[in-house]
C-alpha cells in the first residue's frame, strides 16, 4: 500500500461483511453503485462507467430541493483497473453533456480542486473485504484560473507549512 | 500545533468570518505577508469604515492579528483556526463515511434478499 504524505485527502478504511467480488461491483456495477454511492435524500438516476484503463465514467445525482429536483454531474476517467484489487479513477463536476466546471462557477468552496481522484483498494480478510479508499485533490494545472483561486492557494500553501 | 479538539463556537465563527468573497480575499492578501489597513483597502471599491468593519469579523474570530502601532496597526494572518477548515478533504470524510454506512446497510439488504430467495 502506498503512503502519501499528502494530508489533502479523505482516507478512509472499512471492513465489510462481503466477499471481495461483490465489493467490486459496489463499485463497477452503475446499479450498485447508484444504490450506495448518491447522498441521503437524493437519488442517481444516471450511471455510466466504461470499467478498464482509460475508459470513462459519468454519474448524475439528484437532489429535492424546495425548487424542484436539481442535477449534479460527475465525470472522470478510469486509470487503473486491476479486478477485485484496485480501482482509480478521476472524478470533476461537469455539465450534462461531459463538459468539465470549474468548482468556483457553481458555487463550490473556493480551493476545491477540479479535479480529484479516488483510488480504492480491496483485500479479503476472513469472510469480509478491507477496502482502503484514498480520494485526493489533484493540483490544478491552470494557475491563471483566476486570482481569487491563485491567493487561496498561496493561503493553503502557507498553513501547510505554518500549521502543523 | 494543530488544535487538540474542535471548538464548535469558534468553528463557527471561523466559518462566519471565511462567508465573505471581500474577507477571503483579505486571508488570501495577508497569506502573502502583513499589510496596513490601506492596502489591504486598494483592491476593493469599499469606505475604509467598511473596510475596518471586515477586519474586525476577521480579529474576532482570530483569524488576523494586529499590531499596536497606533493608527498603521499593520495587520497580519493567524492560520491556525484555519486549520480546521482549509482542507477540502475534511468536507469530503463525512460525505464518505455516509456513502460507506449505505454501503454497508445495501450488502446486508442484498444477503438478506439472497438467503430469503435460497430458502423460500
Amino acid at each position: 500500500m502506498t503512503q502519501h504524505n499528502n494530508s489533502d485527502a479523505v482516507v478512509i478504511e472499512r471492513t465489510f461483511a462481503a466477499p471481495l467480488e461483490v465489493v467490486w461491483q459496489m463499485w463497477t456495477v452503475p446499479e450498485h453503485f447508484a444504490a450506495w454511492y448518491g447522498p441521503t435524500g437524493a437519488s442517481v438516476p444516471m450511471v455510466k462507467m466504461d470499467v478498464r484503463v482509460g475508459g470513462t465514467r459519468m454519474i448524475c445525482m439528484e437532489v429535492n430541493t424546495p425548487n424542484g429536483p436539481m442535477q449534479m454531474w460527475f465525470t472522470g476517467e478510469y486509470r487503473e483497473v486491476v479486478d477485485c484489487e484496485r480501482l482509480v479513477y478521476t472524478e470533476s463536476m461537469c455539465d450534462e453533456h461531459g463538459n468539465v466546471l470549474a468548482p468556483a462557477d457553481i458555487g463550490m468552496p473556493e480551493g476545491h480542486p477540479t479535479t480529484t481522484e479516488v483510488r480504492v483498494e480491496l483485500e479479503p480478510i476472513g469472510d469480509g473485504t478491507r477496502m482502503l479508499m484514498r480520494h485526493e485533490g489533484i493540483p490544478s494545472d491552470s494557475p491563471g484560473a483566476s486570482g481569487w483561486v491563485m491567493a487561496f492557494d498561496k493561503l493553503v500553501t502557507y498553513l501547510a507549512s505554518h500549521v502543523a | 500545533m494543530a488544535p487538540t479538539a474542535i471548538d464548535e463556537d469558534r468553528l463557527s465563527e471561523t466559518f462566519a468570518a471565511l462567508a465573505n468573497g471581500t474577507r477571503r480575499a483579505m486571508l488570501g492578501r495577508l497569506a502573502q505577508g502583513a499589510a496596513t489597513v490601506n492596502e489591504l483597502a486598494e483592491p476593493f471599491e469599499l469606505s475604509l469604515p467598511a473596510i475596518s468593519k471586515h477586519l474586525k469579523v476577521l480579529e474576532r474570530a482570530g483569524l488576523i492579528e494586529r499590531g499596536q502601532q497606533a493608527q498603521f496597526r499593520p495587520c497580519a494572518l493567524n492560520a491556525e483556526p484555519l486549520a480546521e477548515v482549509a482542507s477540502w478533504a475534511e468536507q469530503y470524510r463525512p460525505v464518505w463515511e455516509a456513502r460507506f454506512d449505505r454501503m454497508d446497510d445495501y450488502l446486508t439488504r442484498l444477503r438478506t434478499k439472497g438467503t430469503a430467495r435460497r430458502t423460500r
